[in-house]
């Protein structure tokens, strides 16, 4: 689990394994574009799922902002889901789509902590580990 | 993304006409008619990572004037001459929190020396604390583009929004778990002081419910300050920085609205923490 800056690495060759860096460079595009949209990043993060598979990460989410949650998985990636959970585990938002940049937006009515969740739910070749990225923007 | 620039860089030094290259696919979407049902997934059994978890200052900001407060957290800084040359690697921390955010808050008006000084300060605190070669450089390299006035303010925010939000929460600081959490405190706590003080400049504690009522994030924090080795005794900044976070959590359970009373707590017990740095 890691994301570092792709300036940073230019400048210090830190050796990627590939796939995360396939999804982290996916990702970072998606949250660079979003900049010009009036987001901003509270987190990017990445790191690697074997089909079936899900990572959990906790996340406070203010009443009053707009937030968008944005994922990128690897070549190896044929479906991947993410989910936004409450504390009682009820699925508040989700995506819908076949695809490995599956994101969407939320506006929450109350300030509160939820769990998001990424679920490499298909993989195309079930033998391996896939690299996946996660960001949080808001604005 | 940098196909182009070895594009510009292949015609400058042949003169020849590029052939077009071919338009990159788009990735494959396709809705799904019905959704399949949801992972298992149980809160109280499965464990979940918190690099998500803390709003940033800019953040709040934002949730702060949808709630109706128009003050500037900016305009609301003390003036503190912090050095992070300090020998408790909990004060670095906690220290270096403190300037990440007050740096963010205030970046599209604050002059250039101003914005210089913040960097050093980000640069060595972090060094300080085992942040690696990797971070110095990027650091320096953010200094040197303010200095030679080659990044807009838009763009700056941006890389320390990066910075703050998705670089620093990765970096291993030499295995110490606790370095992490406290700069991120120190930033919280900084936020908290600030939104408190603006919620009170306008007479809204009722505002505040939504931005200061963070059980979840004040538990974070304590599980990392209440991990100091038991075998020696806290730094002051330490120990106080767990009263304050034991009493802002009493405060973030409350189920009734938060009153001025709530919100004078909250400034007393962060600007406690703050004096110690």
């Amino acid at each position: 689990m890691r994301f570092l800056s792709l300036a940073l690495l230019a400048t210090t060759g830190i050796s990627f394994a590939g796939d995360e860096l396939a999804a982290e460079t996916c990702l970072r595009t998606k949250v660079w574009d979003s900049y010009a949209e009036g987001y901003g990043v509270r987190t990017m993060t990445s790191t690697t799922l074997a089909q079936g598979a899900t990572r959990n990460y906790l996340v406070t989410l203010y009443k009053g902002n707009e937030y968008q949650i944005r994922t990128c998985g690897d070549d190896l990636v044929k479906n991947l889901d993410v989910y936004l959970y409450d504390l009682d585990g009820k699925v508040i938002a989700q995506d819908a789509t076949v695809d490995r940049e599956p994101g969407f937006g939320y506006k929450p009515t109350t300030t509160g902590t939820f769990y998001i969740v990424v679920h490499a739910r298909e993989l195309t070749d079930a033998t391996k580990e896939a690299g996946v990225a996660m960001a949080v923007t808001y604005k | 993304m940098f196909a182009p620039l070895v594009l510009a860089a292949f015609i400058a030094c042949t003169g020849e006409t590029p052939v077009t290259p071919p338009e990159e696919t788009p990735p494959v979407v396709t809705p799904e008619a019905t959704p399949p049902a949801p992972p298992p997934f149980d809160p109280s059994a499965t464990a979940s990572e918190n690099i998500a978890l803390v709003p940033s200052v800019v953040e709040t900001q934002s949730a702060l004037e949808a709630a109706g407060i128009t003050t500037k957290l900016a305009d609301l800084i003390a003036d503190r001459a912090f050095d992070v040359n300090n020998e408790n690697k909990d004060n670095i921390a906690v220290r270096s929190g403190v300037v990440i955010a007050d740096m963010l808050l205030t970046v599209k008006t604050s002059p250039k020396d101003k914005q210089l000084e913040q960097l050093e300060k980000i640069k060595v605190g972090l060094t300080k604390l085992d942040g690696g070669p990797d971070i110095q450089t990027t650091v320096t390299d953010i200094q040197e583009r303010v200095r030679n006035d080659a990044v807009s303010k838009e763009d700056l925010l941006k890389e320390l929004d990066e910075l703050s939000g998705a670089v620093i929460p990765e970096l291993e600081f030499n295995g110490q778990q606790r370095v992490v959490p406290l700069i991120q405190a120190g930033s919280w706590l900084e936020g908290a002081n600030l939104v408190a003080k603006a919620v009170k400049a306008q007479a809204k504690p009722d505002a505040a419910d939504a931005l200061l009522k963070q059980p979840a994030v004040v538990d974070y924090f304590i599980k990392y300050v209440k991990n100091e080795g038991q075998d020696k005794a806290p730094a002051a900044v330490t120990q106080k920085l767990e009263e304050s976070l034991n009493t802002l959590k009493g405060i973030a359970e409350k189920k009734e609205p938060l009153t001025l009373a709530d919100i004078d707590t909250v400034i007393k017990v962060t600007d406690d923490v703050l004096a110690l740095l």
